[in-house]
C-alpha cells in the first residue's frame, strides 16, 4: 500500500465514512490481506524437512514490523470455518522480509495436524506483531550455548540466523536434542552453517542412540558452560531437567522459553463465576476461568490458553482470581485478567 | 405457564428433549459450509454499499438515483437483518472470527449494539410475549394484546403504527430508555447515560449518512442526501414489517405475568413457539429477512446460525404436528393482513379479557399423539 493511500484510509474520515464498520472490512473485498493496520499475510512455501513437521515462509503485508531475535507471534487460521491462534517462534532471522515458522505435530493438535499435513501455499493467515523478550541483549555475548530439543530449536535458529546476518556471530555452542536425525528440523541448513562459520560449534544428539541430557555429556560437549550464557527452549520434561545442571555449572545468566503449560498450577478454584452479560452462574470449581466459561456453552475468544497470547483477556467486574501460574491470589475490580490462566478463588463477575 | 391443555407435563418435557437434540444436532455439524455461506452474505452487502453509494454520486440522473438507492437499501437490510441481528445474537461466535463477533459487533443502525443486546436479546428472547414484560408488544406505544388495558389514545394507533413504520430505527434507539419507567424503577441519571450512548451512536449514524457522504458529493450532495434518507426508509419499513409478522399475526398468542412463573425449559420452548409466526418464502427472500420469516425457529435457538433454520423449520413443524401444536406460518400477504387485523382490533376496546386456557387449545381438540 503506498503511504499516502495508508494515510487516507487511516484518516478519520475514513472511519467516519466506514462507520459502523472498519475501513478494513471493504478492504476485504479487493483482498483479504490488505488491512489499515493489522499484519496479515500469506503462506508462500510450506516444506516438510521432517515427516512429522512443516516449515513455513509467510509473505507478510506491509503491517508487519520486524521482530526480535527468537520472538513469537500469535497465527491465525480459519479451519473448517473457525479461527484457532496458536503461538510460534519465528525461526528466521529478523531481518527478513518474510517470516518463517515451524510447526511440529502434536499428538491431536487441530492446528499443527492440519498444517503438517495440509497446508498449501497461497492461504490467508493473520498474524500478530512479534513479542518476546528471550533475547534481551543488545548485541551478542562473546560465548554462548543455544540448548534446545525438540521444536524449540525454532526460536535458537532465530538467534543464530540473526548474529550471522549482523556479521557478530560470537563462540557459540549449539547443542540440540532429538529423537532421531530424521526428527531433526533445521538439520541440513544447521549442518551448513557449521560448515561455514569456524565458531559454530554444533553438537546433535539423538536420544534414540544418545539417550537423554545428562550431567556427563553436558560436561564433555560444553567444558566451559561457566563462561556461556544460555538460551534454553524445548518441551518441559527437558527444561525441567536442564535446569538443574546449568544451576550447578553456571552463575552467567539463563534465559528460557517454554511453550508448554506444564508450569501451570492444577486449575481448581472455588467460589461462583458470574458470567454478567450472559447471565450465567457456574461453579468455580473445575479449570480455569476460560474453561468454565466454555463448560457453561459461552465461547471466549482464546489462542495459546497459558498465558502468552491475551487473546482470552476479559474484564472481571469483580471478584477474587489465582493466578495459575504465580498461584498468587488477588481480589480485582474492573480489571482485565487472562481468563487461561486464572481460576476463581471466591466468587467472580465477569463481564462475558 | 398457562398452556394448551391436551399437553401433560410429560409431553412437554419430551417437547423439550426433542428440541434440545435438534439443537445440538446442528450446532455439532457447523463448519466450513456455515462460514462460506456468512462470508459471501458480508461480501454481497459490502459490493452493494459500495456500488449503491457510488451510483448515488452520479444520482443526477434518475436511472442512477434509483439504482443507487435500492442497492443502498439491499445493503442496509442486509446488514441489519442477516448480519447484524443474527451476529450480536452470537451466532457466528464459533468461528472466532473478531468481524462477526457479538461481544464487538455494531450495527448500522442508529440503537447501539449494547443496548440492543439488553432490550432485545434479553428482554424480548427471554419474555417474549408475556404482556407486561416484553416491551417489544407495542413497543410500549401500541396495544397489542386484550392483556394491555385499553385507552382513548389506542384509538389513533394504525396512525402511530405507520410512524413507527417510517422511522424504526429511531424507535428501536429509543426503546431501552423504557420511558415508561421513569422516575418510578428507573433513575433518570440511568437514563441519561443510556441517553448519552445513543447520542454518540446517532450522531455518527447521521454524519455518516446526512453530511460526509453529502458533502463528498459536492454538487450532488441533494441526491445523495434523498438516495441516503430513502434507503434508511426503506429498511426502516422492511424491519417494522418482517418483525411485525414474527409475533403479532393473528394466531401468535399472548401470555400473561402468572402464566410464565416458574417455566421449565419445555414450557419456555413451547411459549417461544406459540408465540412466534412464520413467514413463507424464498430464499433471497429469507436472506433479506435475516431468516427472521422462520421466526419461530430463530425463537427457539436463537444463537443457531440463521442459515440453518431453512434446514430446521421442516422438523420444527414436524415436532408442531406431532404435538399438535399450531405451527403459525403463512405467505406474507397473510401475516401481514393478521397484523393489521390485530392492531386495528386492538385499537378498539370491545374485547373482554381473555380468560381459560390458551386459544391454541382452542384451535386444536384432539389430544397430542393419537
Ligand atoms: S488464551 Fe492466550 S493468553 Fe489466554
Amino acid at each position: 500500500m503506498k503511504p499516502i493511500i495508508r494515510k487516507a484510509l487511516k484518516s478519520s474520515l475514513a472511519e467516519s465514512l466506514a462507520t459502523p464498520l472498519s475501513v478494513d472490512h471493504y478492504l476485504g473485498l479487493i483482498d483479504s490481506k490488505l488491512s489499515v493496520d493489522e499484519p496479515r499475510g500469506r503462506i508462500a512455501e510450506a516444506t516438510r524437512q521432517t515427516p512429522d513437521s512443516v516449515t513455513l515462509t509467510i509473505e507478510p503485508n506491509d503491517n508487519w514490523t520486524r521482530p526480535a531475535p527468537g520472538q513469537h507471534i500469535l497465527f491465525g487460521i480459519d479451519l473448517d470455518g473457525v479461527r484457532h491462534r496458536r503461538c510460534f517462534s519465528i525461526a528466521g532471522a529478523p531481518d527478513e522480509n518474510s517470516l518463517e515458522i515451524t510447526v511440529k505435530r502434536n499428538g491431536d493438535g487441530a492446528v499443527s495436524n492440519f498444517l503438517v499435513d495440509n497446508v498449501e501455499p497461497g492461504q490467508l493467515v493473520y498474524l500478530t506483531h512479534a513479542e518476546g523478550e528471550f533475547y534481551p541483549n543488545a548485541s551478542p555475548p562473546a560465548r554462548a550455548l543455544l540448548l534446545s530439543a525438540g521444536s524449540g530449536i525454532t526460536p535458537m535458529m532465530s538467534i543464530l540466523r540473526a548474529w550471522i546476518a549482523a556479521d557478530e556471530l560470537p563462540d557459540v555452542v549449539f547443542m540440540h536434542y532429538a529423537r532421531t536425525s530424521a526428527d531433526m528440523i533445521y538439520e541440513d541448513a544447521l549442518d551448513r552453517l557449521a560448515d561455514e562459520q569456524p565458531s559454530l560449534e554444533l553438537v546433535k544428539r539423538f536420544t534414540s542412540a544418545d539417550g537423554r541430557i545428562s550431567a556427563d555429556t553436558l560436561d564433555a560437549a560444553v567444558p566451559d558452560l561457566d563462561e556461556r550464557m544460555t538460551w534454553l527452549c524445548g518441551p518441559a520434561g527437558f527444561m525441567d531437567s536442564v535446569q538443574p545442571l546449568l544451576d550447578a555449572r553456571t552463575t552467567k545468566p539463563v534465559f528460557r522459553e517454554q511453550f508448554e503449560s506444564s508450569r501451570r498450577e492444577a486449575a481448581h478454584g472455588e467460589g461462583e463465576v458470574h458470567f454478567v452479560q450472559s447471565d450465567v452462574a457456574a461453579s468455580g470449581d473445575d479449570g480455569s476461568l476460560l474453561e468454565i466459561a466454555e463448560q457453561a456453552g459461552l465461547n471466549p475468544p482464546y489462542g495459546c490458553r497459558m498465558g502468552i497470547c491475551h487473546s482470552c483477556k476479559c474484564r472481571v467486574t469483580e471478584g477474587t482470581v489465582r493466578n495459575l501460574r504465580s498461584n498468587e491470589v488477588q481480589d480485582i475490580r474492573d480489571t482485565d485478567i487472562q481468563l487461561c490462566i486464572h481460576a476463581a478463588a471466591g466468587d467472580v463477575a465477569i463481564e462475558l | 405457564m398457562g398452556r394448551p391443555t391436551h399437553l401433560t407435563d410429560a409431553d412437554v418435557e419430551q417437547l423439550g428433549a426433542e428440541l434440545d437434540a435438534l439443537r445440538e444436532e446442528v450446532m455439532n455439524s457447523l463448519g466450513k459450509e456455515d462460514a462460506r455461506y456468512i462470508y459471501r452474505v458480508l461480501n454481497t452487502q459490502r459490493f452493494s454499499e459500495l456500488a449503491g453509494r457510488a451510483l448515488l454520486f452520479a444520482g443526477i440522473l434518475p436511472p442512477a438515483w434509483l439504482a443507487g438507492t435500492a442497492l443502498l437499501s439491499v445493503s442496509k437490510i442486509l446488514e441489519n437483518m442477516e448480519i447484524g441481528h443474527n451476529a450480536m445474537h452470537g451466532q457466528w461466535d464459533w468461528m472466532q472470527d473478531p468481524a462477526l463477533d457479538s461481544a464487538t459487533y455494531d450495527w448500522d443502525n442508529t440503537c447501539p449494539g449494547r443496548e440492543w443486546k439488553h432490550s432485545h436479546n434479553y428482554m424480548h428472547h427471554t419474555y417474549t410475549n408475556i404482556v407486561g414484560m416484553d416491551r417489544d408488544v407495542g413497543y410500549s406505544i401500541l396495544r397489542m394484546s386484550e392483556d394491555q388495558k385499553w385507552h382513548p389514545a389506542f384509538l389513533a394507533q394504525p396512525l402511530y403504527v405507520l410512524v413507527l413504520a417510517a422511522f424504526f430505527q429511531w424507535g428501536v434507539a429509543l426503546h431501552d430508555l423504557e420511558w415508561e419507567r421513569l422516575g418510578k424503577d428507573k433513575s433518570y441519571a440511568e437514563a441519561l447515560s443510556q441517553g448519552r450512548d445513543i447520542w454518540k451512536k446517532v450522531r455518527k449514524q447521521v454524519l455518516k449518512d446526512y453530511v460526509l457522504f453529502p458533502a463528498l458529493a459536492g454538487p450532488m450532495a441533494p441526491f445523495v442526501f434523498t438516495g441516503n434518507m430513502a434507503a434508511n426508509f426503506n429498511r426502516n419499513v422492511w424491519s417494522f414489517l418482517i418483525i411485525f409478522c414474527g409475533h403479532f399475526t393473528e394466531q401468535a398468542e399472548m401470555f400473561r405475568i402468572e402464566e410464565t412463573e416458574s417455566e421449565t425449559q419445555g414450557e419456555w420452548y413451547l411459549r417461544q413457539m406459540l408465540a412466534s409466526s412464520n413467514v413463507n418464502g424464498s430464499v433471497p427472500f429469507h436472506v433479506m429477512t435475516g431468516h427472521l420469516g422462520y421466526q419461530i425457529e430463530h425463537h427457539l435457538f436463537p444463537d443457531m446460525p440463521s442459515n440453518r433454520y431453512r434446514e430446521i423449520g421442516p422438523k420444527v413443524q414436524a415436532i408442531c404436528e406431532r404435538y399438535n401444536l399450531n405451527y403459525n406460518t403463512g405467505p406474507f400477504s397473510r401475516q401481514l393482513g393478521g397484523v393489521a387485523k390485530r392492531i386495528l382490533r386492538m385499537a378498539l376496546p370491545h374485547r373482554r379479557k381473555r380468560r381459560g386456557p390458551m386459544p391454541s387449545s382452542i384451535h386444536h381438540k384432539q389430544p397430542a399423539r393419537a
